[in-house]
């Protein structure tokens, strides 16, 4: 997404439904809210809309084809549509590809979950290898309790450090869907998959949002918020075939975004951590530091709707862009066991 | 959009059970093949897209576990979803992440192993308060629309069995397909069982295990590695209404296919369709569906599609012979079908058609069906186009 | 069996599925099934196209317009399209699979623009055509579910 003679890709309004536990809404309805906010920050209708991605998952909704039950309040009638099946993040990035590829001027990016429809982590037993992982019933959750002991191993603090960090971070969200617990309550709260308790994983429940990109030439009256790089990556599945220590997908997908690890230079990081362990994992493979202000409002942590996550960073970083807060920002989603698969996207003000 | 080509393609042998193979092995084997055909290395390829209807094999996110068969690990790598068209806008969408300059090389590999899932089950999981207590599958949603296309236009039980004969004795020139049958006759088509009035058994496609992959090159990439590309010259979707209700006569109308074409057409320099393009990969999941479909691609008037199959003008000896392949009516692994028609477009396109090659073919048409009434259409080129 | 030789069986590993979901059936459609408990059926009409939408739903895609103009509907309607199925196949609500044959239809119900997707009690192709005249038949214990309409029949 830099240089060259193609368009760079502006973020023309965002708009966000929930994240709540749980939305009494369909998800039309849920998604039509996000839209509908998008297109208003926008100044466009919809009929300024050229193309739509938008990033949901079959299994998750329960429903075949599940962008089939959007295609109107995403105005894909009779529109390109494509649907990527993974992090939302992914229906921002590929509109983007869209939009440099010159195959239209505004694209919609939307992303959907709703936590609330069934287990979620039991549902992820259902993306593991079904030949040698998912028989041993390991999920997504299993996973990360494996990657949090990886972390911990000769680690004597990690636990109480991550216990900290999480009460931290749900501290300064608006605590949309847990309320927030000191860091001993979150010690002494129930283990998800040992040494994780519940407390050191984000709430999840449901919550749509929308984004709306534009092809741009930038400079005066331009929408304020760039994207100037993007990258993801797939590691291997196994955990068994991965340092666990590491994300060293993520460090490949900020490479390809454009980001030098050793001086990144941002003002901003918005990471999609659903566990108080992964940001330790997102700071070694990003190369963050203390310098720069880390999920300001929580991040994960005040909730957040499965596979929407990576959207509503995007979202969170060109807000804070917009009002001034920062110039640069980092937003990460990631999907799959123990982050198997990333991205990122660059933010940048004109 | 700047120019890219496809300098690869492969595909597996389709069969309804591969018990022989994994996902991840299957897509394996499509992979390998189209970067052999493509003089690609593994590590040369810079991005991966998958397509795959997840929910056929019970399964979520696949590319977590079928993507080393890719050899994505380590690599970007995004999977499309989008029902039938998965395999198209799968291409689609690799087509616009070349063209908008991140990658060189992307490989994009189509899947579906249905024997490891309940596909039936899978497509059954439609809106829960509207049609999930009467839905009956591709082939109740099929046979309702053909009942409408029939009445209206005229269009016979022959002249759809012509299209299923023709279909399955261009698969017996095809080394991969699921079904070759290179003695069928039209008598056997209407004498086989009633499924669903009027579509009869050998009206429909199989269910298959498969995989096909396509290597998309930028176009430095395209001249430097490959003599003759097949060019991207227009690559056009469009999405419906959610419910089938919804459509007017969606086979008689197919608004949305007709207007993906007329824009890609547009794109590609084609005024006359039937006499422009030198072949077509048409995504037919029914007989009577090929027949809508020349109505809707304009290779034909309204009503005048059983013509076209009685006369032969798309068969391989006929002026615009439509899937050589033996086309989803043979073959239908879901994820992979439609990157098996941009394959075998572009297949064509490099003149390694082997015995289903159009002979001197340099502009094909490929397209995509999805749900009730997804549209993709592309067309490639042997000569790259003025965009 | 040697180490190297493959099995002539191939391996499998089963892996049973049994998963639920909880769906918010959203204003519109909430309205419609409460309105089936009353045998009573209703659509949204748009302001821009003028189309009668059944399934209610939030907006037409056509418009784009959000939809808020509900009209009667009846329970009555002209088949648009029909087709008589007779292969085995999971009913998606229960996973067991229907008796068949069973007659499928879209019917157009007097009052509505699109179609509703439903089962035809008739199985008989030479007594089935578009343009018949058919009319719903409910269920006795309603429950405020499309199936509460257990199919419709050809009025005759």
């Amino acid at each position: 997404m830099r240089a060259g003679d193609r368009p760079a890709v502006a973020i023309a309004g965002v708009g966000q439904a929930g994240p709540v536990a749980a939305d009494s809404r369909s998800i039309p309805e849920m998604v039509l809210a996000a839209v509908e906010e998008a297109l208003a920050d926008a100044a466009i209708g919809f009929d300024g809309v050229e193309a739509v991605v938008t990033a949901s998952v079959d299994l998750f909704d329960g429903l075949t084809a599940s962008n089939v039950a959007i295609t109107e309040v995403v105005g894909a009638v009779m529109r390109p549509e494509t649907r990527i099946a993974g992090d939302g993040l992914c229906a921002a990035i590929h509109g983007a590809c869209e939009l440099r590829a010159g195959a239209c001027e505004t694209v919609l990016a939307v992303a959907h979950g709703k936590a609330s429809m069934a287990p979620h982590w039991a549902l992820t037993e259902w993306a593991m290898d079904p030949v040698f992982l998912q028989p041993l019933g390991i999920d997504f959750l299993v996973c990360a309790g494996l990657q949090a002991c990886a972390l911990a191993q000769g680690d004597g603090g990690a636990t109480e450090r991550w216990a900290e960090l999480a009460a931290r971070r749900a501290a300064a969200g608006d605590a949309a869907i847990a309320p927030p617990r000191s860091a001993a309550e979150i010690l002494a709260s129930p283990v998800l998959a040992s040494p994780l308790r519940r407390g050191m994983a984000a709430p999840l429940g449901d919550g749509a949002c929308a984004v709306v990109l534009r092809a741009a030439a930038g400079g005066p009256g331009e929408a304020p918020v760039r994207i100037a790089g993007a990258g993801w990556d797939l590691e291997p599945h196994s955990p068994g075939e991965r340092d666990l220590a590491r994300w060293h997908g993520l460090e490949r997908a900020c490479a390809r975004a454009g980001l030098d690890r050793t001086d990144p230079g941002l003002e901003l990081a918005e990471p999609s951590c659903l566990f108080a362990h992964e940001e330790e994992l997102f700071r070694a493979a990003a190369g963050i530091g203390e310098e720069a202000p880390l999920s300001p409002g929580g991040g994960l942590f005040a909730g957040t709707a499965p596979h929407v996550a990576g959207l509503s960073r995007l979202i969170a970083c060109a807000r804070a862009i917009r009002d001034g807060a920062a110039r640069r920002a980092l937003a990460h989603g990631a999907w799959g066991p123990a982050g198997q698969a990333h991205a990122v996207a660059v933010l940048e003000a004109w | 959009m700047s120019a890219v080509a496809i300098i690869g393609t492969g595909q597996t042998r389709h069969a309804s059970r591969r018990d022989d193979v994994s996902q991840p092995e299957l897509v394996r084997e499509a992979a390998e093949a189209a970067l052999a055909d493509a003089a690609v290395g593994p590590d040369e390829v810079d991005a991966v897209l998958l397509a795959n209807m997840e929910l056929f094999e019970g399964r979520a996110l696949p590319e977590l576990w079928a993507g080393a068969g890719a050899f994505a690990a380590g690599k970007p790598c995004m999977k499309v979803a989008t029902g039938g068209t998965s395999g198209t806008s799968g291409c689609i969408a690799a087509f616009h992440q070349v063209a908008a300059g991140l990658f060189d090389l992307v490989l994009v590999v189509g899947f579906e192993k249905h024997s490891e899932g309940h596909s039936q089950t899978g497509m059954a999981l439609t809106d829960p308060f509207w049609d999930r207590a009467v839905a009956s599958g591709a082939l109740g949603n099929f046979a309702l629309s053909i009942s409408q296309y029939v009445a209206e236009r005229g269009a016979t039980a022959e002249q759809a069995a012509l299209v299923a004969v023709k279909a399955r004795r261009n698969a017996a020139r095809n080394p991969h397909a699921h079904l070759r049958m290179g003695d069928l006759t039209v008598e056997e088509v209407l004498s086989s069982r009633m499924l669903a009035d009027p579509v009869r058994l050998l009206d429909m496609c199989p269910q298959s295990d498969g995989a096909c992959a396509i290597v998309v090159a930028s176009a430095a990439a395209a001249r430097r590695r490959s003599r003759r590309p097949a060019w991207v010259l227009a690559a056009e979707t469009r999405h419906e209404q959610p419910y089938i209700g919804d459509i007017d006569r969606r086979l008689v109308t197919m608004r949305t296919l007709r207007d993906a074409a007329r824009v890609a057409y547009r794109r590609a320099g084609i005024g006359d369709p039937l006499t422009d393009l030198d072949v077509a990969e048409i995504y037919e999941p029914v007989s009577y569906a090929e027949l809508a479909w020349y109505e809707a691609l304009g290779f034909c008037a309204d009503g005048d599609a059983g013509r076209l199959v009685e006369e032969g003008v798309t068969g391989m000896e006929g002026e615009l012979p439509v899937n050589p392949s033996g086309g989803v009516l043979s073959s239908n692994p879901v994820g992979a079908s439609g990157v098996i028609r941009v394959a075998e477009a572009a297949l064509q396109i490099h003149g390694r058609g082997g015995e289903r090659q159009v002979e001197g073919a340099r502009l094909a048409l490929a397209t995509g069906y999805g749900v009730y009434a997804w549209a993709d259409a592309v067309v490639l080129g042997a000569e790259a186009g003025a965009t | 069996m040697t180490a190297g030789a493959i099995a002539a069986e191939p391996l499998g590993v089963a892996c049973p599925m049994d998963l639920g979901w909880r769906y918010a059936s959203g204003a519109a459609m909430e309205r419609f099934l409460a309105g089936l408990r009353e045998r009573r059926i209703e659509a949204l009409r748009c302001d821009g196209c003028g189309r009668r939408y059944l399934p209610p739903r939030p907006l037409c895609g056509d418009c784009r317009l959000p939809l808020d103009r509900w009209v009667p509907v009846a329970a009555a309607g002209t088949l648009e399209a029909w087709s008589v199925y007779r292969l085995p196949i999971l009913d998606g609500r229960t996973g067991e699979p229907r008796p068949t044959p069973y007659g499928i239809g879209l019917v157009r119900l007097d009052g509505a623009d699109t179609t509703i997707n439903h089962l035809l009690a008739e199985t008989d192709p030479g007594r089935l055509r578009i343009g018949l005249r058919v009319r719903a038949v409910w269920r006795e214990e309603l429950r405020g579910a499309l199936d509460d309409i257990l199919h419709f029949e050809v009025a005759r």
